[in-house]
């Protein structure tokens, strides 16, 4: 399987170490009211979906960037791979 | 008081040197290493007078070479340095910048082709998943090799550079000669 590296171009998935859905991206804030229930969803909850997938894989054996690589888990065909840091950047403009 | 003695990262009183075919690899003892990570608001620098490349390359200078390892971050190398204070002096001329000594974390080898490109390509593409098309003089990538993170540097068509951690330093010979040992008896 090849990642396209947003920087560095096709990469052996080999390359890389796999976390998990994208959605981790999404901490919930500490000091809200419901934060208890908010993280015991975000700890213990995951979609698995048969299908298009956004998630996180980290490249170790390489330039040490996190992105957000969007896969097809039935076909492992990957669709997309964008910089995790600019994802995240992009939500907290979104939400100030 | 102990007569302490330095030794290379083989653990020889020498850099060890070995020739197999037209390939010649090298440990590289006097190479220095610092990183340099940009901080945010800073400007980005030109250490020695390197233009700081984009990603996957490197460039060289006057017996100094810069290659990118991240976003906004690079490993600076001078040549014969390993003995001075690199990263002090690297930290005067990128002010703002985190700088960190990295000479004692790695080893560095030297692989020289006597006939050309070829040798060089074949052991590349034996060694590590690295598109050779697009891995021409200047370009530069961390990629694995037998399972060890390692800097790949293409510094000429017929001399690359393999950086790897230091810790590794015998297991990482061991692959180089082993797969340029296989070329020569091929």
């Amino acid at each position: 399987m090849l990642i396209t590296h947003p920087l560095l171009g096709l990469r052996d998935a080999q390359e890389f170490t796999y976390l998990g859905d994208a959605r981790l991206i999404d901490r919930p804030a500490p000091s809200a009211p419901d934060a208890e229930a908010a993280f015991c969803d975000y700890v213990f909850l995951r979609d698995n979906p048969a299908g298009v997938h956004r998630e996180l894989w980290y490249h170790e054996h390489g330039d040490r960037s996190w992105l957000v690589v969007t896969r097809d888990t039935v076909t492992h065909e990957v669709l997309g791979a964008e910089l995790a840091r600019n994802v995240a950047l992009a939500r907290t403009r979104c939400s100030k | 008081m102990s007569d302490l003695r330095p030794i290379t990262a083989l653990g020889a009183a020498l850099p060890r040197l070995a020739s197999f075919g037209a390939l010649e690899i090298r440990e590289n003892g006097g190479l220095a290493l610092a990183s340099m990570a940009l901080r945010r608001g800073t400007v980005e620098p030109t250490p020695f007078g390197l233009a700081l490349p984009g990603p996957g390359r490197w460039i060289a200078g006057q017996g100094v070479a810069a290659l990118w390892t991240g976003l906004d971050q690079w490993m600076i190398e001078a040549e014969g340095r390993a003995e001075l204070d690199f990263a002090a002096e690297l930290k005067q001329l990128a002010p703002g910048c985190s700088v960190t000594e990295q000479t004692d974390g790695w080893v560095a080898f030297e692989i020289v082709s006597r006939a050309g490109t070829g040798p060089i390509d074949a052991l590349l593409s034996k060694l590590v998943n690295v598109d050779l098309a697009d891995f021409g003089p200047g370009c530069a990538t961390r990629t694995g090799l037998e399972h060890m993170s390692c800097f790949v540097i293409r510094r000429s068509e017929a001399h690359i550079a393999v950086l790897g951690a230091r810790s590794s330093a015998g297991s990482l010979w061991h692959a180089l000669e082993t797969a340029a040992k296989r070329l020569e008896e091929r």
